[in-house]
Parts: structure tokens; C-alpha cells; sequence
């Protein structure tokens, strides 16, 4: 079946934008919140809006497409599972975290995926109005300019995008801080969004060099991983082999060299967890 | 002696937006980098053109005043702050981020008359974040007021953390020590690379609670003001009174906040400033 990327992309688009306005809406107000997975992953009643306002508008418009998407994941208690069949993977409010203490970084992360590969990313952060987007190949652009990822190579001369917070959970704990702990002493920086979807637009913009993380969904990454390769970035598995967004595993930097390097970097790190717990145990 | 305050205040929004405009300008184009003390903490010209933009032009409008500003405070020359009315200036506050063109990078300009905060401008260009405060007239962000979080509930907090421009071992001890400490018994933690936006998030109520140790009076001397304008606390880490000059802080949403974080954190002393 032949596909019209470039309509399925514009309409999206204008969707995103209207759906924004209720996370702009929301951010300052109180609000009720549900705890999924315990207290660091949070749902609000503005991550179900948002939500089910992208999947109405989107299957008014193209009623054959499928969805994942976080919400109705959640509730549905489903593992995703993704097929042939155009699929609109959306994450509602990627950083609820950030959106329900009020913090600016937070946004819509919503990507296409025809025949198993994506072919649309759009990440929509209403707070700061950027909007990240991606077609595959017409590469990244940031509120219609083009974006480019950085060109460096070495860790000593890079910033580093964690999420080091999600060492709150008991299974990442000791890789999380052991791979943190690492990084910190080689690289020029290391940062905490607490979005993983705007971590991934940062290293599309090149201000950061690179982004990890283990645990995370593909609503998460699905958008952001096209709109780093877009802009001429990789993006890997963690241990080193192929991205698969199904994974929970994400390695994404501006160049191939300095993925090698943390690579290496975090098979170090967790073989001195083994160390640890062999000396203790 | 007797200022002007409000002059001092009009004069001091204008040039922070005009230094400001050179950060913008330049944040996404080619730098020159130095390095200070060590590998990670850096100095640019658009550093220390700014700084010059500002004290020239503050030390002709205003002669008797002093100064204390990160790029003209000489290495190892300890800083003094007097009754006299003194700015105490970061040019460029987050300038790995400004060499990565990441954009937090914000001015902070204070004014302390008599030992006490009378002016605080947090300015970030890139994000067109404009914080300011005048002492007992309430804290602002683009001339909206703000107030911090209500958030008392550890469990629940978002705090602003930094793994630091230092590769002292016994820091980095501490930092890694009290990042293992926070993570399990926080909402989250979140880095930005700049003092002063951090502390300017905790005024905002974007986040509840940030500390840091080894920086500079010129990091925290405007936030300082803007937190505690907001309604917030700013004290010493151990739980002591704030000292400008300590390298040292603490700011929270609430008292209550902060005794929780005083109990559980692991403190670092650097040398005074």
C-alpha cells in the first residue's frame, strides 16, 4: 500500500500543536495524580487528555492506523507489540515527572512506524515552544530550521545527558550510579532532563554529545531516535549492537567514535558491579 | 549611606539584558575556551567581555561602588565584602553549556548594601528567562510574580543537583556519596549546569530544594535574594545561616524542606572565597 509520509506528517503535525495547549494549560495548575509503577512514574489526568485527544483527531483522519500508546498500555495492561500496519507510538507527556512539579522540560513525543520502521518524528515541547521534527530522510529540523548533531568524538570533550534519578529503581540502582559515576570523571558534563524524548532532541541539536538510558519504553524514544539519526547522529543499544526502540535500551550520540567509547565505558562499569557483589557475596 | 536603589535597579535590568544579548548572539557560533582550574571549568572572551560591559559601566554611573566578579577576582586572592554597596557578578553563569551552546546559561547580578541582598537578576537569554528581585518586594519572572513549591514531602521533592566543574577526589566523593543517598528517597534529581538557574528553578517552584558545594559568591548572591523573595529559604548545608562567601548553600521551598536534607547529606568544606 503506498503511503503519503509527507500528509500523514503535516496533519500530525497540526494535532500535536492543538494537543500542546493542554499540557501549557496544565502545567501550573494542581493536579490529581495516580501513581503507575511506583512513585517516580506518574500518570495525571493530562497525560489521559492528551492522549485520548491524539488518538481521536489522528483515527478521524486516517481510521486504518494503529496506535500504542502509554495510556491506554497501561490500562489495557498490554505489552506493545508492533506490526506492519501504520502505528502512531505516542507518548503524552514525556517528563510527567517535570510536568507535575511545574518544570519547563516537558513535551508530546509522538512517532510514526510503517512496515516496523520509523518514518515520522515529532517532539513538541509547548513550555518553550520547540518543536523537534523528523521525516526519514529529510533530516531533523527545531521550529523549521535544520539541526545537526555534534561532530565530537571524545568523551573528555563531551556532555553527557543521564537519568540518573532513575537510580531510585532498586534493579538500575548500582548500573545507573555505577555508569554516572563513570561518566562523570571523564566528561566535560554531565546533564539530567528527567524527558528523555527532549535528551534525544538535545543531542539532535548537538548541544549535548550524548544520551543514555536502560528502562525506558518505546513511546519514549521512538521519535527522538529518528530525529538524532535525521540530523546525522547514531543511535545504538547500550551494550554496543543495533537499536531496537522494543528494547528499553538507548545509546544515542552525535558520533560513532564516542558511542565506542561509553560503549566500553559501561561494560567497565557494570563489571565492576559483578566485582563488588562477587567480593561481598 | 543612603542609595538609590531604584536607580541602581533600572540600570542594572538594562545592562543584564544588554550582556544578555551577547550571549545570545554568540552561544551557537565559534568560542575561544581557556581553562581555569582544571580541565572542566572553562572561560571564554564572551565571559569576560560581558563582565567588562557590566562593572565599566555600573563604575561610571555609580563611582563609590565595589565589586566582587568571578572573572576579575585574581586567583587565590580571597574576597571581601563590605558595608559599601558592592555587585557581585557571574558574567556568563553555566559557561560549559554556553561552550556546548546548551542553553542554560544565565547573567546573575546582585547588589548587597550593608551586607544585605538589595537586588537580584537571574537573566538566561536563550530560554528568555528574565528573574529578578528587590528586597522585601517579592520575586519575579518576566514581571510575573512567583512564589516556591508548597512541597514538604522528601518523597516527593524535585531536587536541583550538579556533579561540579571539579576533579577534586574528595568532592567527587561527596558528590557521588550524596547522589547515592538522595535517589532512592527523592521525586527526582535534575542537572543543569548552571548555580544560578538552579537556584532560580527552587524560586519558581519548578523544583523544591537545590544545594551545591565549591561555588562562588557570584553563582548565589542574586539567587540568594530571588529565593528568599519567593518566599523560600536559603541557609548553610550543615544547617547553619547562609554565608555568601562559603562556597557553600542550601535553598528549598520551606524550612521544614530543608532540616530534612540537612539530616541526610554528607557536607563538603571547600576553601572560602
Amino acid at each position: 500500500m503506498k503511503h503519503d509520509v509527507d500528509q500523514y506528517f503535516e496533519t500530525v503535525l497540526g494535532i500535536t500543536r492543538d494537543a500542546g495547549k493542554i499540557i501549557k494549560e496544565g502545567i501550573a495548575r494542581t493536579k490529581n495524580v495516580d501513581t503507575k509503577l511506583g512513585s517516580w512514574d506518574l500518570v495525571t489526568q493530562y497525560d489521559r487528555r492528551v492522549e485520548n485527544v491524539l488518538m481521536k483527531e489522528i483515527s478521524k483522519k486516517f481510521p486504518s492506523h494503529k496506535f500504542i500508546a502509554e495510556e491506554t498500555n497501561a490500562e489495557q495492561k498490554a505489552t506493545p507489540e508492533l506490526t506492519n500496519a501504520p502505528t502512531w507510538i505516542i507518548d503524552p507527556i514525556d517528563g510527567t515527572t517535570n510536568f507535575v512539579h511545574g518544570f519547563h522540560l516537558t513535551c508530546i513525543s509522538i512517532a510514526l512506524s510503517i512496515e516496523k520502521e520509523v518514518v515520522i518524528g515529532i517532539i513538541y515541547n509547548p513550555i518553550l515552544d520547540q518543536l523537534f521534527t523528523a521525516i526519514k530522510g529529510q533530516g531533523a529540523h527545531l521550529n523549521n530550521q535544520r539541526i545537526n548533531a555534534s561532530q565530537v568524538e571524545e568523551l573528555c570533550k563531551s556532555m553527557v545527558c543521564l537519568e540518573s534519578s532513575f537510580a531510585c529503581i532498586p534493579s538500575l540502582k548500582d548500573s545507573i550510579m555505577k555508569r554516572t559515576e563513570a561518566c562523570v570523571k571523564v566528561a566535560h558534563g554531565i546533564r539530567v532532563l528527567g524527558s528523555a524524548a527532549l535528551a534525544l532532541c538535545y543531542v539532535a541539536m548537538g548541544v549535548a554529545e550524548a544520551y543514555h538510558i536502560d528502562g525506558l519504553q518505546c513511546w519514549d524514544v521512538a521519535a527522538g531516535a529518528l530525529i538524532v539519526r535525521e540530523a546525522g547522529g547514531i543511535v545504538l543499544d547500550s551494550t554496543g549492537g543495533t537499536f531496537d526502540m522494543m528494547s528499553h535500551r538507548i545509546l544515542a550520540c552525535g558520533t560513532k567514535k564516542l558511542a565506542e567509547e561509553l560503549v566500553i565505558l559501561f561494560k567497565k562499569a557494570d563489571a565492576s558491579i559483578i566485582k563488588i557483589n562477587i567480593n561481598n557475596g | 549611606m543612603t542609595e538609590d536603589l531604584d536607580e541602581c535597579y533600572d540600570v542594572i535590568v538594562k545592562l543584564s539584558k544588554k550582556g544578555g544579548q551577547l550571549i545570545h548572539e554568540r552561544i551557537w557560533s565559534q568560542k575561544s575556551v581557556q581553562f581555569k582550574s582544571c580541565e572542566v571549568d572553562l572561560v571564554t572572551e564572551t565571559d569576560q567581555e560581558v563582565e567588562k560591559l557590566l562593572i565599566s559601566s555600573l563604575k561610571s554611573k555609580f563611582p563609590g561602588h565595589k565589586f566582587i566578579g568571578e572573572e576579575s577576582t585574581a586567583a587565590g586572592i580571597k574576597c571581601e565584602l563590605t558595608d559599601y554597596p558592592t555587585w557581585i557578578i557571574d558574567p556568563v553563569d553555566g559557561t560549559m553549556n554556553f561552550v556546548h551552546g546548551y542553553p542554560n546559561v544565565c547573567v546573575s547580578v546582585a547588589l548587597w548594601v550593608d551586607k544585605v541582598a538589595e537586588i537580584g537578576i537571574i537573566y538566561n537569554p536563550v530560554l528568555e528567562l528574565f528573574f529578578s528581585a528587590r528586597r522585601g518586594q517579592g520575586a519575579f519572572l518576566n514581571g510575573k510574580p512567583i512564589h516556591v513549591s508548597q512541597e514538604n514531602d522528601l518523597s516527593k521533592s524535585l531536587i536541583g543537583y550538579e556533579f561540579g566543574t571539579s576533579r577534586d577526589p574528595e568532592k567527587m566523593k561527596v558528590v557521588m556519596e550524596n547522589m547515592n543517598i538522595l535517589t532512592p528517597l527523592v521525586h527526582g534529581v535534575r542537572s543543569t549546569g548552571s548555580c544560578a538557574q538552579n537556584m532560580a528553578m527552587v524560586a519558581l517552584g519548578g523544583t523544591d530544594a537545590n544545594f551545591e558545594y565549591g561555588i562562588h559568591a557570584w553563582d548565589i548572591a542574586a539567587g540568594y535574594l530571588i529565593v528568599t523573595e519567593a518566599g523560600g529559604v536559603v541557609i548553610d548545608p550543615a544547617g547553619g545561616p547562609f554565608d555568601v562567601l562559603s562556597r557553600r548553600y542550601l535553598c528549598a521551598c520551606s524550612q521544614d524542606l530543608a532540616d530534612q536534607l540537612v539530616t541526610i547529606i554528607k557536607q563538603h568544606y571547600p576553601e572560602r572565597d
